[in-house]
């Protein structure tokens, strides 16, 4: 069942049952004052006709002159008295308290044939002193009798009056019925003004539930406007941060997924290169008739160039891959040993070059994985020979910095980059001088292996670089704790 | 001589593909970067151009755009499968483009196709007493018409084309019966001696096991 529905049904209830009790209450306070009003009525009116019965009785006596009356003469009186007031509106009716039986009555047939009178006047103990009150309902109406006795001549005799309360009731039943109708029309209209207001504040929701299944239909895009009470503008605000973050986080999803395709498109672009001269160079020396010797070691050699160049690039791509996944292995180590074992390895390659390369290295340790904190400073150093033409210096530097940091460097004096350069550099392919990078056997992913090695160690990798100056490129990473 | 301008800036690729020329008897230049390519294309009188699109100082497409008054056609060559990227070399102008990595046969048969296009090539073909005229489609051997099926002449006309050549049967397949065909190479074997049986070329069109066929030129006996 929907909210509105649910409101509507249980209000228009709940508002039916309030005007219902409450109208009885005051419906039934006010039937029972005008019964006691009757009351005083009906009892004035017994003793009217008892008064006038014992006068009657006492001025029959004195009439006739005798001692006392016989219970028949008593009878004839009462009859007597009833005989003018036969067609009257009230009812009375004189008993023998011995028998029960009917001396005298008027209009109380139908009141005597009630089972009910009969068990009550049965069960009736004559009492001069005090009157009892009863209501009988006969056929529609009512009757309010009321009850005593009184000792006439010697005998006892029951005295019942009754008066006609139809009315009271009657109108008791009208105004029931009134109430009861007014009760439904009211609590309608009030329910339906409660199920207006209930929809009008419930409209946000709707406007809720089409945003909210935009975003879950993929347009992170969309934004609620801030509208209706405050819960809802709560619940809209709510909404919004929720279909901000995940906005964010498509929006980092895709750019990882294109990264990747860059990646792989970069990949495959730089596998086809040497593939092309490996394929081109083997199919020349498979279906060429006549090869020279010369020739042949020619495309022999380029063979053998650019498959080592495949080999190179797939070593650094599984060095990449190796980096995401395995545990490294991090221990206090002295930068000293790492750069006295640096200019031993790269002396060779150096003096081919005709470079000089400086170090200077204060006391410095840190947490790292050695085998690839050398291989990161390598690579930064056969990037700085790439750049370096003959007869340039080098230099490595390792000094404290702030925060308990050290600060590493490699500055070439070679030749430099471009501000739009440095910004690209890190990225996996990327090479500055493409045919010079190649030449020297580059696949331009020197760098991004740096970068992944730096934040495997929370270090920091920086570059600045002047074209025609030279470039720097700085590690600026955190130093084991002293023991 | 066919001259062919190749700007390329990988020095080993540009060096194969020169290679490659030189055993059709086609001569080759290498440039290595845009703008200097641009510049011979202009300057030198070149029958075809084979232009790579990653060259360092101007892109192959700036290049095309550049060359495009000296009417030289140009094939691309490229690493990229990017369909864009071949729509776009095609809407320049290129006549075609070969993707990166490419065989030997296959770079020549794509430059073969636009030369003829541009009627570079040599519209007949003798050799020995054989004479064949491709424009009208007739073989003479020894100044007698021979009879031939259509696809029996252009079995003959390829290997023609590509003397001292090893031609694999996958080759031919693909030159001559076009790449959709779904044939054996048993269909090219029986095409192969027919040629040699009706033109006489028992010891010249030989059999290379394990590869294919090879005519052999008539200078090399």
């Amino acid at each position: 069942m929907k909210l509105w529905q649910n409101i509507f049904l249980s209000s228009l209830l709940l508002m039916i049952l309030a005007i219902n009790i409450v109208s009885a209450a005051v419906l039934s306070s006010s039937h029972k004052m005008l019964l006691e009003r009757e009351q005083t009525h009906a009892v004035n009116e017994y003793e009217f006709f008892s008064a006038s019965f014992s006068n009657a009785v006492i001025y029959e006596r004195l009439r006739a002159d005798e001692v006392i009356l016989s219970e028949e003469q008593v009878a004839e009186i009462a009859s007597e008295l009833f005989f003018g007031r036969e067609k009257g509106a009230n009812r009375a009716a004189v008993l023998s308290a011995d028998d029960r039986k009917l001396v005298a009555g008027s209009g109380f047939d139908q009141i005597m044939e009630l089972s009910e009178f009969g068990d009550y006047l049965d069960s009736y103990s004559p009492d001069p002193d005090t009157c009892q009150i009863r209501i009988f309902p006969v056929g529609n109406a009512h009757m309010m009798t009321v009850t005593s006795s009184m000792t006439v001549e010697g005998n006892d005799y029951i005295v019942i009056t009754a008066l006609d309360v139809s009315d009271i009731y009657a109108m008791r039943d009208r105004q029931r019925d009134f109430v009861r109708k007014v009760s439904i029309i009211s609590a309608g209209i009030v329910s339906l003004i409660l199920l207006i207001t209930v929809i009008i504040l419930l409209r946000p929701l709707s406007r809720l539930n089409i945003y909210t299944k935009a975003i879950a239909g993929g347009n992170y895009k969309i934004r609620i406007r801030k509208k209706g009470s405050i819960e809802f503008r709560e619940l809209s605000g709510n909404m919004n941060i929720m279909a901000d973050s995940i906005q964010r986080n498509a929006a980092r999803l895709e750019k990882i997924a294109e990264d990747r395709q860059t990646f792989i498109a970069n990949l495959a672009h730089e596998m086809k290169t040497p593939l092309t001269s490996i394929l081109g160079f083997g199919d020349l020396l498979r279906i060429k008739k006549n090869v020279t010797d010369d020739e042949r070691m020619e495309y022999a050699g380029v063979i053998v160039e650019e498959t080592k160049r495949l080999r190179s690039l797939s070593g650094k791509l599984m060095e990449l891959v190796a980096l995401g996944g395995t545990e490294t292995e991090m221990k206090p180590v002295a930068l000293r040993e790492i750069f006295r074992d640096l200019e031993t390895a790269f002396s060779p390659q150096l003096s081919k070059n005709g470079l000089t390369l400086y170090t200077s290295c204060e006391e410095i340790t840190v947490n790292a994985d050695e085998e690839l904190l050398k291989s990161l400073l390598s690579n930064l150093i056969e990037n700085a020979v790439k750049a370096s033409s003959e007869g340039k210096r080098i230099a490595l530097n390792a000094r404290h910095s702030d925060e308990g940091r050290c600060l590493i460097s490699v500055t070439d004096e070679g030749i430099g980059m471009s501000q739009e350069a440095i910004e690209k550099v890190f990225q996996p392919f990327y090479m500055v001088d493409k045919s010079r990078s190649r030449k020297a056997g580059g696949a331009g992913l020197g760098l991004a292996l740096c970068e992944k090695i730096a934040s495997v160690h929370g270090a920091e990798l920086s570059v600045t670089s002047e074209i025609g100056k030279g470039t720097t490129v700085s590690l600026l990473m955190k130093e084991a704790d002293k023991q | 001589m066919i001259s062919i301008l190749i700007i390329e800036d990988d020095v080993n690729i540009a060096k194969m593909i020169k290679a490659t020329l030189s055993i059709v008897g086609y001569s080759g230049t290498c440039r290595y970067d845009g703008r200097s390519g641009a510049e011979e294309a202009m300057k030198g009188s070149y029958d075809l151009i084979l232009l790579d699109i990653m060259l360092p100082e101007m892109n192959g497409f700036e290049v095309m755009e550049s060359i495009k008054s000296c009417g030289t056609p140009v094939i691309f060559l490229t690493a990229m499968q990017d369909v864009a990227d071949k729509v776009k070399g095609l809407r320049l102008g290129a006549e075609d483009y070969i993707v990166k990595p490419f065989e030997a046969l296959e770079l020549l048969a794509r430059i073969d196709v636009v030369l003829r296009r541009s009627e570079k090539t040599r519209d007949t073909i003798t050799y020995g007493d054989l004479t064949a005229d491709i424009g009208r489609h007739i073989i003479t051997l020894k100044g007698q018409p021979v009879q031939l099926t259509p696809k029996e002449f252009d079995v003959i006309v390829y290997f023609l084309q590509h003397q001292d050549i090893a031609v694999t049967r996958e080759r031919l397949l693909s030159a001559v019966w076009g790449y959709e065909f779904e044939g054996e190479s048993r269909t090219v074997d029986i095409h192969v001696q027919q040629v040699r049986r009706k033109l006489g070329l028992k010891d010249k069109l030989i059999t290379i096991p394990k590869l294919g066929y090879r005519l052999e030129s008539q200078d090399s006996v």
